[in-house]
């Protein structure tokens, strides 16, 4: 009994760690321009508004960075997620040459620091007409997340007996048929951990976002809430950057809980000796 | 349904270890073959090469008059029932059952239903099919992995140890059930088990293996009484055959306990061969007590200090340990080793009538049916006393196996 009052106690003050910024933004987020910017805070609006979403969803830079966000982060998320399953499934599978090599690039691509590529992408980009396009951002993207969800698919793909595959080969599959239907289905979880962790790093993205972009023709939406503007340039736009940050957070939100669902551990459970 | 020839098949893998050497095996049509030894004696991988998840290094496997060496476990159209069961998680007991059919595509809805149905009231699966297999027992995981095999018209089913992973009471339970299974729908089997009584009680005939050779290729009751070899006569038989010490002399055979007197045949036999190795059942032993004396008077008697009993209520088991001479020692330790087994002492096992109280720790008179004794070459293993010559011997001898088939099955 005591553990679990003291459970619950730790639960709130984590809980309280983590969700109190995102309460000070969506309270910030109601409050009018004048009275986010009156500086003397207080937690809940004076004056409860709608004025600051209404502004945010007008704006048609910010509609078209939200389509560009979504259209990007989705792209790079599928593609990302179909070439790390072929390629897990083959590392996890085959015994090829320099498979290990393959597996160390991929690492060391993951630990490169985001910041120093910049410079060159954005040389390379612009001689080669990517810049300010989507496939400029889905590529780096893509670069950037398929060692993450190659390794994640690879250790899911080792956890599935290869009986599964060889009584498929006997019960008359091809070795396509037999990963189609019995490997990826078992592989699910991985898959969508991969497509979380592709969608959050896409989806969050402000240093390509912002430096591989000159227009809305491209601009994600991190990269444009840098240029929303006051009134004035007295008085920074805090509460319609607040509102808008709720609307990138929300999307997030709904897809976790969504992916959350499939995301069922030992779901390979029952397909061997218990 | 179609019968199986293997010829001269060969797995050696890349570092030139020979898994399997050698091995002819025809399977006729119809027939159940067991495939036994103990582990690491290539088994398994006979199995593989026949399903087609092994390569075949050389010889030829022709399934259906069809050499299958080069085609894929698809094109071979072969059931197996893996040890481990490999059912699909994802899918229901219906799916499960149902995914071969689905594959063939040449199946309408309503026939995969027919199907699948006849299969699972076969195997009385009907309560479960709507169930994933994470939710069955043991048992009944064994039973989706076996309705998977018998939903379509293969040409054979393969069983690699299906029933290693139940426990004593339901393996028993599912070995009469495969026995049935198999007798109803006449298909060609291979069984692949390390359990010898599996063996015995299954099989038209057992193939013994050991190390990648085959030692033996005959009935269980050919193997029981005329075994070809130690290894053979060790592995078939639980409690084992004892092996002891043995010199002939005309027609006497002088045992660590006493002289006995065998058959002037094979006595002949092994004339003028000096040290032996002598094999007699536990069973062929008895309390002279307990045996009317016309009986005991015409075979031998000797005496002997038992050392442990068990009484199991059928039967009872009496040990009584005894000391070999290095030369047999190093021989039978080598066979323990091949048989998985740990030989902690030379003992002489023997079974005796459960009426029979023979007091712990004494003397007691046993008597021996010595005309059942079979006499090894201590050097080669190879049994001299096998009483009908028969063809489908070792493997040692590379005879072809060709003149063996369904139609010699006595069973």
């Amino acid at each position: 009994m005591r553990t679990k009052v003291g459970q619950g106690i730790g639960l709130v003050l984590i809980l309280l760690w983590c969700l109190f910024p995102v309460a000070w933004i969506l309270s910030l987020s109601f409050k009018s321009v004048e009275e986010a910017a009156a500086g003397s805070p207080q937690f809940l609006p004076k004056d409860p508004t709608l004025d600051t979403y209404q502004v945010v969803l007008q704006d048609a830079d910010f509609q078209r960075a939200l389509i560009n966000s979504f259209g990007i982060s989705l792209i790079a998320t599928t593609l990302s997620v179909i070439l790390a399953t072929l390629a897990a499934y083959a590392i996890a599978r085959l015994d090829f040459t320099g498979k290990r090599v393959v597996l160390s690039i991929a690492l060391a691509i993951a630990m490169f620091p985001v910041v120093s590529l910049v410079g060159p992408l954005f040389d390379q980009w612009r001689v080669l007409g990517l810049f300010d396009t989507w496939p400029g951002l889905i590529i780096p993207y893509m670069s950037f997340t398929l060692p993450l969800a190659i390794w994640t698919l690879s250790a899911f793909f080792r956890e599935i007996p290869w009986e599964m595959e060889q009584a498929a080969q006997v019960d008359g599959a091809t070795a396509w048929q037999a990963f189609r239907k019995v490997i990826v289905p078992l592989a699910a979880p991985g898959v969508f951990t991969a497509a979380i962790l592709t969608f959050f790093f896409a989806w969050n993205d402000f240093v390509f976002g912002i430096s591989l972009t000159s227009t809305t023709d491209a601009r994600p939406v991190p990269a444009q809430l840098a240029f929303f503007v006051g009134p004035d340039q007295f008085n920074a736009p805090t509460s319609t950057l607040a509102a808008a940050s709720m609307m990138v957070t929300v999307p997030i939100i709904i897809i976790v809980l969504l992916f959350q669902r499939k995301i069922v551990a030992g779901l390979t459970s029952g397909a061997v000796k218990g | 349904m179609a019968a199986i020839e293997m010829k001269n098949i060969v797995k050696q893998y890349g570092d030139g270890f020979a898994a399997v050497n050698d091995v002819s095996i025809d399977v006729a049509d119809g027939e159940f073959v067991i495939l036994v030894g103990p582990s690491g004696c290539g088994k398994s991988t006979l199995l593989r090469m026949i399903v087609g998840l092994e390569d075949i290094t050389s010889g030829d496997m022709i399934i259906g008059g069809e050499r299958v060496n080069d085609m894929a476990p698809r094109d071979r159209d072969l059931a197996m029932v893996f040890q481990n069961y490999a059912l699909y998680p994802h899918l229901t007991v219906y799916e499960n059952i149902a995914f071969p059919l689905r594959l063939a595509k040449n199946f309408s809805e309503s026939e995969i239903d027919e199907k699948v149905r006849t299969a699972s009231a076969t195997l009385e699966l009907d309560e479960h099919l709507d169930r994933k297999p994470g939710n069955l027992s043991g048992g009944q995981r064994q039973r989706v992995a076996m309705g998977r095999a018998i939903v379509r018209d293969a040409k054979a089913f393969l069983f690699d140890e299906p029933l290693s992973n139940l426990d004593a009471k339901l393996r028993g339970q599912m070995r009469t059930e495969i026995s049935r299974l198999q007798r109803r729908l006449g298909i060609t089997t291979v069984y692949v088990t390390h359990d010898q009584t599996e063996a015995m009680t299954l099989g038209d005939r057992v193939a013994v293996l050991r190390r990648g050779f085959m030692e033996q290729l005959a009935t269980p009751r050919e193997l029981y009484e005329n075994p070809v070899n130690l290894f053979v006569a060790g592995f078939i038989g639980s409690p084992p055959m004892n092996f002891l010490p043995a010199t002939v002399e005309g027609d006497m055979v002088e045992l660590p306990f006493g002289r006995v007197k065998i058959p002037a045949e094979k006595a002949a036999r092994a004339k003028g061969r000096g040290l032996l190795i002598a094999g007699i059942r536990p069973e062929h032993f008895e309390d002279a007590s307990v045996m009317d004396r016309a009986t005991v008077a015409e075979g031998s008697t000797f005496r002997a200090h038992v050392d442990v009993t068990e009484w199991l209520g059928d039967q009872q088991y009496a040990y009584i340990p005894f000391e070999a001479p290095p030369e047999v020692q190093a021989q039978l330790t080598q066979l323990e080793r091949d048989l998985d087994g740990e030989s902690i002492r030379t003992q002489l096992v023997v079974s005796l009538d459960s009426a029979s109280r023979v007091p712990e720790g004494e003397e007691i008179e046993l008597y021996v049916n010595a005309a059942k004794m079979h006499l090894f070459d201590p050097s080669t293993g190879d049994n001299l006393t096998v009483t009908s010559p028969h063809e489908e011997t070792s493997a040692h001898s590379s005879s072809t196996s060709s003149s063996s088939s369904g139609a010699s099955v006595a069973r």
